[in-house]
């Protein structure tokens, strides 16, 4: 299921904030095909972890390398670029514009009358539509609808099945079933084994380990800024790794949030 | 009609059809003239310039208070460089004057990320003063050469019958509209102001976005003030003074919302046409002028609650 080289590997990263040590020497692998738990407390470090990955923060110093090369320049626009999608739960998605709208943005398809790019509206309202059917949208919501009318569930199946259009390699699902009611948050879950079946890397960050583990390959747990568990879900269970985050959270003081 | 009445602008359509039907019943001045007409258009035409780049500025949720300064100012630029340079080299002097204005207060709101509010109120004190240094007060004419300079005539005169600022304002609103609602950077800008954080995370640089809004903003201000000039080409120091409040209440009761993201160019035009139809309607019917400004807050305070009260209708959650 694995691939040979990992798709992410990070090496000895460090993230310092002025005084404040974010990241203390993290390294972990992440291979394509797997689904990865990253689990951890409120201010252990794994948001800051996964904005590195998708070029938010540049590190203080360690290497990350994507697909075997050494990552140099850190911009989000270089990592969507190169197939990294974040899905969060608050951003993503314009609630002024429509669907259509929303799907294309930061890479409009244009139709060019005497060299003035236009957008390509039949195309953009064509594919989204397809999508949204297929990712389990209301039948009565179409691609011309503004976001605003969405509910929270599905914005996230927008967002992910965006992630699926645009053939992305890693997709990053922070807190994805937040404020979600349970139907809408067990379609995600199933959203996110698709996604990893095809063949993607999917890191989902969560605080509910017992919800991860029956998703994800492996749980990937952060303390204070540092990995403190990195276990396949075989080798231990949900019950183990949440002693693991308890012990974790005895050992340090009171922290920072990040 | 669906699109049309979803759109921002469609409450400025109402407010303009009532105002119209309301100043027919009570017209005691002759509303409905050539010359009545031809004066509110013009006036229109050069307020909605300023209005149309205002709705911009907006929709990325900035503001701009200096348009008023810099509508003044490259007006005065025309004129006070022309003896130098020719009309020609003087427009694209008083438009490069205007753009630059734009885009140092970019800079500095984008960079600094400072307040736009600020920025450009300094901007405007700024342009102002400007203004009364290089005029020392004074008021500079065109030449007769000035005047009849093919240039001139085809910015501030007549073109088939009609005002030329009329239609250079409708060549320049349909480009502006096509650019906001049909092009991949309309899409960007309107997503800038919707939510700065989902536009950025797909990639858009909303930091180039602002700043060419506020260019165009600047250079929309600085056209009508050209325009304006070619017309009657006398400047004086308070050109443009209140402008900017004028600009703004055009744009919002055109539809646009100050929370960013939602808009409308026909609307801003329209708007403008209420704010300066209001100020002619009033002086026509003897009221003491100082009431035009009163006039224009009623005016704007009722366009707000009637706008929101159909956008909710609509269902959009405003």
């Amino acid at each position: 299921m694995t691939s040979t080289h990992p798709l992410i590997q990070v090496r000895n990263l460090d993230l310092h904030f002025g005084a404040f040590h974010a990241l203390k020497n993290v390294s972990v692998d992440f291979h394509a095909g797997e689904l990865i738990g990253l689990v951890g407390d409120n201010g252990a470090g794994k948001t800051t972890l996964i904005r590195v990955l998708c070029g938010i923060y540049a590190p203080s110093s360690g290497e990350v390398f994507f697909d075997g090369k050494k990552v140099e320049k850190f911009h989000p626009k270089l990592a969507i670029d190169q197939g990294i999608e974040t899905i969060q739960q608050s951003v993503g998605l314009c609630d002024n514009l429509s669907i259509a709208r929303n799907f294309y943005l930061g890479r409009e398809p244009v139709k060019r009358i005497l060299g003035i790019p236009f957008l390509d509206f039949a195309r953009m309202r064509e594919k989204s539509t397809r999508v949204i059917r297929q990712f389990g949208l209301r039948d009565n919501v179409s691609a011309d609808d503004e976001v605003e009318r969405l509910s929270g569930g599905e914005r996230q199946s927008v967002k992910i099945g965006r992630a699926v259009e645009f053939k992305n390699r890693v997709v990053i699902m922070d807190e994805p079933t937040n404020h979600l009611s349970v139907r809408e948050r067990e379609h995600v879950n199933e959203l996110a084994v698709q996604l990893k079946e095809q063949g993607l890397l999917v890191i989902y960050i969560t605080h509910d380990i017992f919800q991860v583990h029956r998703l994800a390959d492996r749980i990937v747990i952060m303390e204070n800024g540092e990995k403190v568990a990195d276990a396949s879900t075989s080798s231990m269970t949900a019950e183990e790794l949440e002693e693991v985050i308890r012990q974790g959270g005895r050992v340090v003081e009171k922290q920072e949030a990040v | 009609m669906k699109q049309l009445v979803r759109g921002q602008g469609f409450g400025a359509i109402i407010g303009v059809a009532v105002m119209l039907a309301v100043f027919t019943l009570i017209d005691f001045s002759g509303w409905w003239t050539i010359q009545t007409i031809s004066n509110v258009t013009q006036f229109t035409a050069i307020l909605a310039f300023v209005a149309m780049g205002q709705a911009l500025v907006i929709m990325t949720k900035e503001i701009d208070l200096s348009v008023g300064s810099v509508y003044g100012l490259a007006g005065v630029a025309f004129i006070t460089v022309e003896p130098a340079l020719g009309v020609p080299a003087s427009f694209l002097v008083a438009l490069g004057i205007a753009a630059l204005v734009g885009l140092v207060q970019a800079i500095a709101v984008v960079k600094g990320e400072l307040p736009s509010m600020i920025v450009t109120l300094g901007g405007l004190f700024t342009a102002r003063g400007i203004i009364y240094v290089w005029t020392g007060g004074s008021v500079h004419n065109f030449s007769p050469d000035a005047r009849s300079h093919p240039l001139t005539r085809l910015l501030g005169g007549e073109l088939f019958g009609i005002e030329a600022a009329i239609l250079w304002l409708v060549a320049i609103a349909v480009i502006l509209s096509l650019v906001l609602w049909a092009t991949p950077f309309g899409n960007r800008l309107l997503a800038t102001g919707g939510s700065r954080e989902s536009a950025e995370s797909r990639g858009v640089r909303t930091d180039r976005v602002k700043i060419a809004a506020f260019v165009l903003c600047s250079l929309l201000a600085g056209f009508a003030g050209i325009l304006t000039l070619c017309n009657q080409p006398q400047t004086h120091v308070t050109l443009g003074e209140n402008m900017e409040l004028e600009a703004i209440a055009a744009a919002v009761i055109g539809g646009c919302l100050l929370t960013g993201g939602r808009g409308s160019i026909l609307g801003a035009i329209l708007g403008a046409l209420i704010v300066v139809s209001f100020r002619y309607e009033l002086i026509a019917l003897g009221a003491p002028s100082s009431w035009y400004i009163t006039f224009v807050g009623v005016v704007l305070i009722t366009a707000v609650i009637f706008n929101q009260k159909l956008a909710r209708f609509l269902g959009h959650s405003v």
